[in-house]
């Protein structure tokens, strides 16, 4: 019997020496360079489910100027930064892959190639690629923007300047048995890009949000949040629970004229494709503290694998070249993806409405950043969405709940 | 001779399958009982700071895990009960004397719950527990039971307990059905020339003739509701706020959301001892009282 | 109590005695079937006569529940079914409504979108190859670890059925890292393989066929094996000829956990598998979740797609799980 021990024990450790040596090993390890200057084969491994038949279709069509193939993998929306961690972590990275500015990029900033070199690098607009030390490292897909998306037929985006103008519409519409303004369940239609707002329309968003993270403010004490826990308590008191309502609904209900204006972004119109929507539909600022500017960002952002080959790494670079530069990869970005152009010398003729209005204000400056890229990961999930939900269940005060967030927030920072 | 040939078949029975189990379970969680001492986000390529036993150290004053404990427990005791009761009441029924065709039939459907997996089962439920009832609460003023239990924080652990026991009675059932099955029939057929009427038969014959079943059931109920998480995240989301997150749960996020790899590691290996501590108490009590036919 | 006539253990005598008739002890099970079949034509023609109002009111209770349980355990599958017929305006209208149209055009765009043919191939490849071997390995093992007790088998059985309580997010970072590991140092193909993939699930299928088997294994007597052994068969003759026909109620439900389990299974082959080529179905769906919404009508009747291969196998499979195989054998 003690051989047995023995033998369990031996095993055990034998497999503990080869995972110390495997962790150990990972790092180094690079695939095998397939010789010659440029890879003949890439892999682009991406978020948006959205544009996956045109990518491939756009990939399909880079082969066959090129030779090269482009094989495109797609998972589902939720678990694609989880899937990329672990095939990065085990050496089967993608040649491309997207990302979103802020929390995802500064985890994976030891992956990421250098893209200053791209020959349109100097082309994007202002601000919207993504930098590591003064390294590009991200190629933005698009800019999107967020607000209020309302139904032209029963809101006067002039009438809605602050919080007095909001509440009225609010109770108008409650009176008339509709609904003014809608939220829903999901994370960041909840709280996530709503909570934006407060950060944003402030001076110094970034300097704010350090002080937060050291504790050396509090929202409970700032201003702007006591405005806007304000605006969430009459959300609450003038309209449907969000917690009973998912995006479909949201936006059915929208479609169908049951509330008047819902707080979503540009990437919402796909939504309505199936409705015979009898209004138009427009895009305004959430008026919190008199704002007159849309959230407008870089949702997305093309990075390349710095851990696969030097000629994989150069295909990857070329193809992002070819989707930016030439008329072809042009066409696919701005018409079959329905992207709003980042990059000068592409233009785009068929916007949605929604988009074009993200694209108006963006031509006319008004936009505010998103703070949602430099919030701590995971918060909105994790952290956020329930006190979001305490304060949709309960009758927590307007205090309560900034003191809640706060408590969240803290414990966010800290891990 | 005969002991070494003994064991040599010993050996190539047991050896092959142990050896593939070692490398694709235990050593990942050798591995990961490894990284628990250790702050890392998981990726190869960013800094691992070894710091002893912090994890575990931080893990006792996390409160959000504790209360996650907590409810994992209170679901898991009470998704035990409505799982096995159930199972063996469908296994019963489709074992008993009944046509053959309404067997088949219930066979299948009692089963179908198991073939949809946890998105679209989350979305279904969500919509039943949500919009259904709520109208139902409201067209038979019935509205203490019928209202959208995933808002109440007590209702939510019991709409996971619902949606849970729907969807494993006929997967725990499939065992029941294999340890009815194998009760001799001579013993049921000595057992009514005796007089035993269907209470006597069930508890004095059939029970303890298949509290091997009962075990295993026990168990496989148990460590899956330990475990749930397919359903806790589609259906709650570990809402409304965190009252019904249960622990597979905050480790995914911990992991996931909040990049803390090597704390999530010491949270697994905590609930995995705290886990087998029960279950094996548990196993030790049943199997206590399994019948060994000889 | 007239009930136990309704709830008397089955009696199949066709589909059960048949199988079993065609193996062994043929006379003996034909007398048994008529037997059987007296006492099941006396146990109708009492239920007949002594219904009254007491029995036609339980039956009555019994429909009832029977038609809630009914309702309760189809409804979902109505509203995958139907709802893969609605677009995104027909579903807010109503999820339970019947669709406007049956058309197929949804299952036609699905089955392109998921290069169904290729998806169904690999799938069907992958559980079958993992059931071969969790099934031919795990009652191997099983039935050695019961035969020779011991401290070894004990901790070995012991160790298996622990880390069926890890879960398996926990593991699949560190999985993921070994068998990449493996790939680069020892030049095993592991990850975006089908074969890599099939030996992941040998592994995780692993605890849950041993204990099962190993629980089965414990209820039949030592003698044949015995008796066997004196005959002069070995080890390995013993086990296929005569235990694992007995182990067969076992081997089904083994067969019918893991199959559903593996076809129906995403994590796993969405952590090992890359290329398009190698995709299993669960994987093929995938581009139909998105992060904030789902293509419903695609979604649904990918997942139809999915399911019907299952039920058609759960179909053909439970009239093989037959009544006392075991106790028949042995004696």
């Amino acid at each position: 019997m003690k051989l047995g021990k023995l033998f369990i024990t031996g095993l055990v450790a034998a497999q503990l020496l080869v995972g110390c040596s495997a962790a150990s090993d990972t790092g180094n390890a690079t695939s095998e360079s397939s010789g010659g200057d440029v890879a003949k084969k890439i892999v682009v491994f991406q978020s948006k489910v959205e544009i996956i038949d045109q990518l491939e279709a756009a990939a399909k069509s880079y082969q066959d100027e090129t030779a090269v193939e482009v094989e495109v993998h797609g998972t589902s929306g939720d678990d694609y930064f989880q899937r990329l961690k672990s095939e990065l972590a085990n050496n089967q990275g993608p040649t491309i892959f997207s990302l979103s500015p802020g929390a995802e990029i500064t985890q994976l900033s030891n992956y990421l190639a250098d893209l200053s070199d791209l020959s349109f690098a100097g082309d994007i607009a202002d601000g919207m690629a993504t930098e590591v030390d003064g390294k590009i490292v991200g190629v933005p897909y698009t800019v999107e923007g967020f607000g209020i998306v309302y139904n032209k037929n029963l809101i006067d985006p002039s009438a809605i300047t602050d919080y007095d103008s909001f509440v009225k519409m609010l109770k108008d519409f409650k009176d008339s048995n509709l609904y003014g303004f809608g939220l829903s369940q999901e994370s960041y239609f909840l709280i996530g890009h709503i909570l934006n707002h407060p950060f944003a329309v402030m001076s110094d968003m970034e300097g704010y949000m350090e002080k937060l993270a050291k504790g050396e403010v509090k929202m409970a004490e700032t201003p702007e949040f006591q405005e806007f826990a304000k605006f969430y308590e009459a959300i609450r008191d003038n309209s449907y629970n969000p917690l009973e309502v998912n995006y479909d609904k949201e936006c059915g209900d929208f479609a169908t004229g049951k509330t008047a204006s819902i707080h979503q972004g540009n990437w919402s119109y796909s939504m309505f494709a199936d409705y015979d929507v009898d209004f138009e539909m427009g895009l305004m600022p959430f008026p919190i503290s008199g704002n007159d500017k849309l959230a407008v960002s870089v949702p997305t952002v093309w990075s390349i694998n710095n851990q696969v080959s030097e000629s994989e790494i150069k295909a990857g670079k070329d193809f992002l070249t070819w989707l930016y530069t030439s008329e072809t990869g042009k066409r696919y970005v701005t018409e079959e993806f329905g992207f709003i152009p980042v990059v000068k010398g592409m233009e785009s003729t068929s916007l949605d409405p929604l988009s074009a209005e993200v694209s108006r204000y963006a031509a006319e400056g008004k936009t505010l950043p998103w703070a949602t890229n430099l919030y701590p990961a995971g918060v909105v999930d994790v952290h956020l969405v329930p006190v979001a939900q305490k304060f949709f269940t309960t009758d927590m005060t307007a205090e309560a709940f900034l003191l809640e967030l706060d408590e969240a927030w803290a414990v966010a920072t800290a891990s | 001779m005969r002991r070494s040939l003994n064991s040599r078949w010993y050996f190539l029975f047991v050896f092959p399958l142990f050896f593939i189990f070692t490398t694709v379970v235990l050593v990942p969680f050798c591995l990961g009982i490894g990284y628990s001492f250790v702050t890392w986000d998981g990726l190869p390529l960013n800094p691992k700071t070894i710091t002893g036993i912090n994890n575990y150290i931080s893990l006792i004053n996390d409160e959000r895990f504790l209360s996650s404990a907590i409810h994992t427990l209170k679901f898991t005791l009470l998704t035990i009960i409505t799982i096995n009761i159930l199972a063996l009441i469908f296994a019963l029924f489709v074992t008993g004397n009944i046509n053959t065709r309404v067997r088949n039939a219930a066979r299948t459907m009692l089963f179908m719950p198991y073939l949809i997996g946890g998105l679209i089962l989350g979305y279904i439920w969500k919509f039943i527990l949500g919009d259904a009832f709520k109208s139902i609460g409201e067209t038979t003023g019935l509205t203490s039971v019928f209202f959208n239990w995933l808002l109440d924080p007590d209702f939510a652990v019991l709409a996971m307990v619902v949606v849970t026991t729907w969807q494993m009675a006929g997967y725990v059932m499939i065992i029941y059905i294999t340890g009815i099955q194998t009760i001799p029939e001579e013993v049921i057929e000595a057992a009514e020339v005796d007089g035993a009427g269907f209470w006597i038969k069930l508890f004095k014959i059939k029970f303890p003739l298949i509290m091997q079943s009962f075990t295993v059931c026990l168990f496989l109920t148990m460590s899956n509701c330990f475990k749930i998480f397919d359903v806790n995240l589609s259906l709650t989301g570990g809402g409304p706020y965190n009252s019904s997150e249960m622990f597979a749960l905050n480790i995914y996020n911990e992991i996931f959301s909040l990049n803390n790899y090597g704390y999530g590691q010491a949270k697994a290996l905590f609930f995995f001892i705290a886990v087998a501590c029960f279950t094996l108490a548990q196993v030790v009590f049943t199997k206590k009282r399994e019948v060994e036919m000889q | 109590m007239k009930e136990q006539v309704s709830l008397a253990p089955n009696k199949r005598p066709r589909s059960a005695g048949n199988h079993r008739s065609r193996k062994r002890r043929p006379r003996r099970t034909l007398k048994r079937r008529i037997k059987r079949f007296k006492r099941r034509f006396k146990a109708k023609f009492a239920s007949i006569t002594s219904g009254g109002p007491v029995a036609s009111i339980k039956k009555g209770v019994t429909y009832t529940i029977l038609l809630t349980v009914c309702v309760l355990y189809l409804f979902p599958i109505y509203i995958v079914f139907t709802n893969s017929f609605k677009n995104r305006s027909e579903l807010y209208e109503s999820i339970v409504s019947l669709p406007g149209s049956f058309s197929l055009e949804y299952y036609i765009t699905a089955m392109e979108k998921m290069v169904f043919l290729s998806a169904l191939k690999n799938s069907l490849f992958v559980t079958l190859g993992s059931i071969v071997f969790i099934v031919a390995l795990s009652s191997m093992t099983a039935w050695m670890l019961v035969r020779r007790t011991g401290k070894l088998s004990d901790s070995i059985f012991m160790i298996f059925v622990a880390t069926m309580l890890i879960p398996f997010q926990t593991l699949m970072m560190p999985l993921m890292q070994e068998m990449g590991w493996i790939k680069n140092a020892l030049r095993l193909p592991m990850t975006d393989t089908i074969g890599g993939l099939i030996y992941m699930y040998i592994g995780f299928g692993a605890s849950l066929a041993v204990f099962l088997y190993h629980g089965f294994i414990k209820s039949i007597p030592k003698s044949l094996e015995e008796a066997a052994a004196i005959d002069g068969c070995t080890t390995f003759g013993i086990f296929w000829r005569i235990v694992f026909p007995i182990l067969k109620p076992t081997t089904m439900t083994v067969i019918i956990l893991d199959v559903i389990w593996i076809w129906n299974d995403y994590l796993l082959p969405s952590l090992t598998l890359t290329s398009k080529i190698n995709r299993t179905i669960p994987l093929s769906t995938a581009s139909f979740f998105g992060q904030f919404t789902i293509q419903w009508n695609l979604a649904m009747a990918g997942l139809t797609l999915t399911i019907i291969p299952v039920i058609i196998f759960y179909l053909c499979a439970q009239k093989y799980i037959i009544k006392g195989v075991a106790a028949g054998a042995v004696k």
